[in-house]
């Protein structure tokens, strides 16, 4: 009966391995001493006390004898470890393939599990976790497909308050970061406006103040321990203030930093009550306007599902028969299923996607089993080799019990070496992993807890078992009396082929993975490769931050190296998008048009080309739009030049089209072509200066960029981009899928390639005297080698029949899918992977052969 | 193995239970080690301790009530035997005698 928060694996564990009449003493003394801890201490730490505790208790005093007395069973295992240690450097090759291709995969395997249980320890630390819940917005557009969002109108968390049913409601606005002044010095902050019960829901502990009241005033804000060493080099700062935007904010409280595994962050949190007396953000209070805010509720214990949908239906549908053009429907998602998450659009801050967590997870499954087989199959091939052991052990009077357990402590055994060598692995390709994509390099620290360790070991354990039941068992079925008669007379693996196909498997996902390497590196050059319709190259983007766009381009006009300068509100084709609905004046019918907000030397500095009309007159003259070449024939305007003079409302204004560009591709690949238009100056806030530079020196022109830059700016640093760079970073996906697929390409074809050449040298070994004799009668080389390598090359074809079609298919699924521009998947770009893989495989046997067929036949033929 | 001699851990444990006196049991035990001695102490480490004073007959056991605290679990509670108090003086007389014969301690 023990404490429910007592950790329960490692209480199992100690139940398990502790002496009897000692575990009622022990059990009792961890928990009481835990009980306190957690008093003392807080949970997080008093689990961790245990989970050490538990592990320091592993020495021979309390560990549990054997029931077979204990000399018995510590003679046994002393035994066992001799005779494998034995075994493994008699077959020096054998144990260091087994070892080498388990420890590649251990360390793919490592990395699956710290990820997959740092990922799914995401935001257990809440006390009330169970009971907290989002509220979640499904909104659909007319004539769109609807979409899922994390987020919901604050009007939703305002109403929710007429329904009852909720122990507690807490709103949250995440428009809260940037510069802030405090202690007379600007810091960079990520923060949220959140409701006054935040801390009655959430469990982030305040080390000053009172969590009750502490965000129940407007302009009260609440900042983290390690926010206020940064500000004022001090942990108690209630009373201190903070400015925003000339808006004062007085802190009211010091929270503990937010654990990294919360999917809620902040340095600073201030009051929702706060938004009320700001005229800016009036805005909010609409039943459409959901992008940015969220509704937390805290249920009450035990409560009816069914009728809090009720609630929500009856909600959405009185808000929703206000408006028109849209419609939101609200859904409940728990505290634990956010993170990992199901893709919602409008997150909080970065969640991974679940499937991406499972997909890791099954990928090196893939290749563990991969390292499984190879040990398997090569103790079965050579289990013959061992039959007089087995013999001579039975006839002694060992039973089939301890057999087996011999052969699977020598499998666990080259497992635990593997998995030192695998953790080494494991340290080294760390770093590569955590930079994989932006979902991992935002969200996963991989930091080793005991918990982890305790599962390295146990997953080296459970590897051990895996691969060496197979051959454990036949080992042990072997019967004396046939092994004494004569080992040539007996067949192991007989009729289905278990290791035919355990290698066709281990082929067939090599080859899967080349081929899909391959197609990803060819979509990815294809993507980097793209023609826009417009230049990038040379093209520099600097961040505006806070600056008046003109004086900076002045300022690097100035610079001989730069052509031309321009602004922009963001970067085209690098994955950002904007769109509103144009409407011909005079029409009714709407459609949906891209834009950006570029002044009159964007179209020169990036070479678009003008196919009629002009550019705009002036930055100011914000009433004149340039469309592409798609929006003309959408509203079917006619040719181009007719289209010159259209009245078009557009952005909340009517304005005139003044221009056509030829159409380009201000998406990435996976958007097709549409309707765009070009806003003129400052319609849409500019981000982005964007410079053509033409230079030899390019380490100096940046420096001459940071001076005049500084000229302007002395709080920010100066950040620039190639748009070249910024293009591969919006293919970052597909670059990091390009990634994972070559390393586990790379571990799954070395272990397929090792386990072939361990086979490869064991029949050529069992077979030399066949071959020397060949030799002598006149067999050449490449007969010899076709018969050792017939049998394999029956396997390569099958496995290439079954990888080729699944990698397509799994390219197709997972990336053309996706994409509007896809490459071309012919003949040579499946083959090619399956190609290479048997090209390396023949080479492999052919080696083995070229060994047998090179010795003199006589050091082979001498003894018999 | 099981020979008289004392280890300075053991010694240590034997005279947290003397101090504890009726209250000595394991977590007493280890966390008056902890703030006497300034470190870490597991309660395995502790085990092994009172496990070779007990074969060694220094130190003897009986099981308490069982108390709600501790999931109504009995607590262990450890006494120090003659035995043990006999070669606790031993081991402390040899360590003065030795102290005295130090010429240059002023």
């Amino acid at each position: 009966m023990k404490h429910h928060e007592v950790p329960s694996f490692p209480h199992r564990l100690f139940r398990w391995f502790c002496k009897e009449r000692m575990f009622e003493e022990l059990e009792g003394d961890l928990e009481e001493k835990f009980l306190k801890n957690k008093e003392n201490f807080g949970l997080r730490k008093a689990r961790r006390t245990y989970n050490a505790e538990v592990l320091k208790m592993i020495r021979p005093t309390i560990l549990k004898r054997s029931s077979s007395g204990p000399v018995y069973g510590v003679a046994l295992l002393g035994n066992y470890s001799t005779v494998a240690f034995r075994t493994l450097s008699k077959n020096k090759l054998f144990s260091a393939i087994n070892i080498l291709g388990l420890a590649m995969s251990m360390a793919i395997g490592l990395l699956a599990i710290a990820f997959a249980t740092e990922m799914y320890s995401y935001d257990t630390f809440h006390e009330k976790g169970d009971r907290i819940y989002r509220v979640t917005s499904l909104r659909k557009n007319i004539n769109e497909a609807p979409n899922q969002y994390a987020s919901a109108s604050l009007v939703t968390a305002q109403r929710l308050h007429d329904f009852g049913g909720f122990e507690k409601i807490v709103p949250m606005f995440k428009g809260f970061y940037g510069d802030i002044r405090a202690n007379d010095k600007i810091f960079q902050f990520q923060g949220l406006f959140v409701g006054s019960d935040f801390f009655d829901v959430f469990t982030f502990p305040l080390g000053y103040g009172n969590a009750a009241s502490a965000l129940s005033e407007p302009f009260s804000a609440v900042i983290t321990e390690d926010f206020a060493l940064k500000t004022f080099s001090k942990k108690d700062v209630v009373g201190e203030t903070l400015v925003k935007n000339d808006i004062t904010y007085t802190i009211t409280g010091v929270a503990r930093t937010p654990p990294k595994t919360s999917h809620i962050q902040f340095d600073i949190l201030a009051s929702i009550a706060t938004l009320k007396s700001i005229p800016e953000y009036e805005y909010l209070d609409k039943w459409g306007t959901m992008w940015s805010t969220f509704t937390y509720v805290l249920m009450p214990e035990n409560f009816d599902m069914d009728l809090v949908m009720k609630n929500l239906i009856q909600l959405e549908s009185e808000e929703n028969a206000k408006v028109d053009l849209f419609e939101i429907s609200l859904g409940l998602e728990s505290l634990g299923s956010i993170f990992p998450g199901d893709g919602k659009y409008n997150q909080l801050r970065t969640v991974m996607p679940v499937e991406n967590v499972n997909r890791i997870i099954i990928l090196a499954l893939i290749v563990l089993f991969s390292a499984c087989f190879n040990y398997t199959n090569l103790s079965l091939a050579r289990s013959l080799k061992r039959a007089r052991e087995v013999g001579i052990r039975k006839v002694v009077g060992a039973s089939r019990f301890q057999l087996f357990g011999q052969f699977i402590f020598e499998a666990v055994l080259i497992s635990l070496i593997s998995l030192a060598v695998g953790y080494a692995l494991f340290l080294v390709i760390k770093p590569e992993f955590l930079e994989l994509d932006r979902y991992i390099s935002r969200t996963t620290s991989l930091s080793l807890t005991p918990q982890i360790g305790l599962l390295f070991f146990g997953l080296a354990i459970a590897v051990g078992v895996l691969a060496g039941f197979l051959p454990s068992l036949i080992m042990t079925r072997f019967k004396p009396s046939s092994i004494l008669k004569g080992i040539h007379k007996m067949r192991v693996g007989k009729g289905v082929g278990v290791r035919e196909i355990m290698t066709g498997l281990q082929f067939a996902f090599s080859m899967g993975f080349a081929i899909l390497v391959i197609l990803s590196y060819k979509q990815y050059n294809f993507a980097m490769n793209f023609d826009l319709g417009f230049e990038t190259s040379n093209i520099l983007n600097v961040e505006l931050h806070e600056n008046d766009p003109d004086i900076l381009k002045a300022a690097f006009e100035g610079i001989p190296e730069v052509q031309s300068a321009s602004y922009s509100s963001f970067i085209a084709s690098t994955g950002t998008t904007n769109s509103d609905d144009a409407r011909l004046l005079g029409a009714t019918d709407s459609i949906n048009a891209y834009n950006l907000s570029i002044d009159p030397t964007y179209l020169e500095t990036m070479g678009h080309e003008l196919v009629a009309g002009s550019n705009f007159t002036s930055a100011s003259s914000e009433e004149q739009i340039i469309v592409n070449e798609k929006f003309v024939t959408d509203f079917q305007l006619g040719s181009t030049s007719d289209a010159i003079g259209t009245r078009v409302h557009f952005y909340k204004k009517n304005r005139t089209i003044v221009g056509v560009v030829k159409n380009f591709h201000y998406g990435t690949i996976r958007n097709e072509l549409d309707p765009f238009v070009f806003l003129a100056g400052k319609t849409n806030k500019p981000y982005f200066v964007n410079l053509k530079i033409q230079s030899s020196d390019m380490v100096r022109t940046m420096e001459k960029l940071d001076e005049a830059w500084s000229t302007v700016d002395q709080e920010h640093e100066f950040k620039a981009a190639f748009y070249t760079e910024q293009i591969a970073m919006a293919y970052s996906q597909l670059s990091s899928t390009l990634k994972t697929f070559g390393l586990l390409g790379i571990v799954a074809i070395s272990i397929s390639i090792l386990g072939l050449l361990g086979m490869a040298v064991y029949t050529t070994e069992s077979r030399i005297k066949e071959l020397t004799i060949r030799k002598v009668l006149g067999a050449t080389f490449s007969s010899m080698a076709l018969l050792l390598s017939k049998n394999f090359i029956k396997i390569f074809i099958v496995a290439s029949a079954v990888a080729i079609p699944m990698s397509y298919y799994l390219f197709k699924q997972t990336i053309v899918n996706t994409m509007e521009y896809a490459i071309e998947i012919g003949f040579w770009e499946l083959a090619s992977g399956s190609f290479l893989i048997i090209l390396i495989a023949l080479v492999t046997i052919s080696s083995q052969t070229f060994k047998a067929a090179k010795t003199n036949p006589a050091t082979n033929l001498r003894n018999e | 193995m099981k020979g008289t001699h004392l280890g300075e851990f053991q010694e240590i444990v034997m005279l947290s239970i003397l101090i504890l006196d009726e209250k000595a049991y394991g977590v007493t035990i280890q966390e008056d080690l902890e703030t006497r001695m300034n470190r870490k102490t597991s309660r395995g480490a502790l085990q092994t301790a009172l496990t070779r004073l007990e074969e060694k007959g220094f130190i003897t056991s009986a099981y308490g009530e069982p108390t709600a605290e501790r999931g109504g679990r009995r607590k262990r509670y450890y006494q120090v035997s003659n035995k043990g108090l006999e070669t606790l003086k031993e081991a402390k007389e040899l360590r003065q005698d030795m102290w005295k014969l130090i010429p240059k301690l002023a």
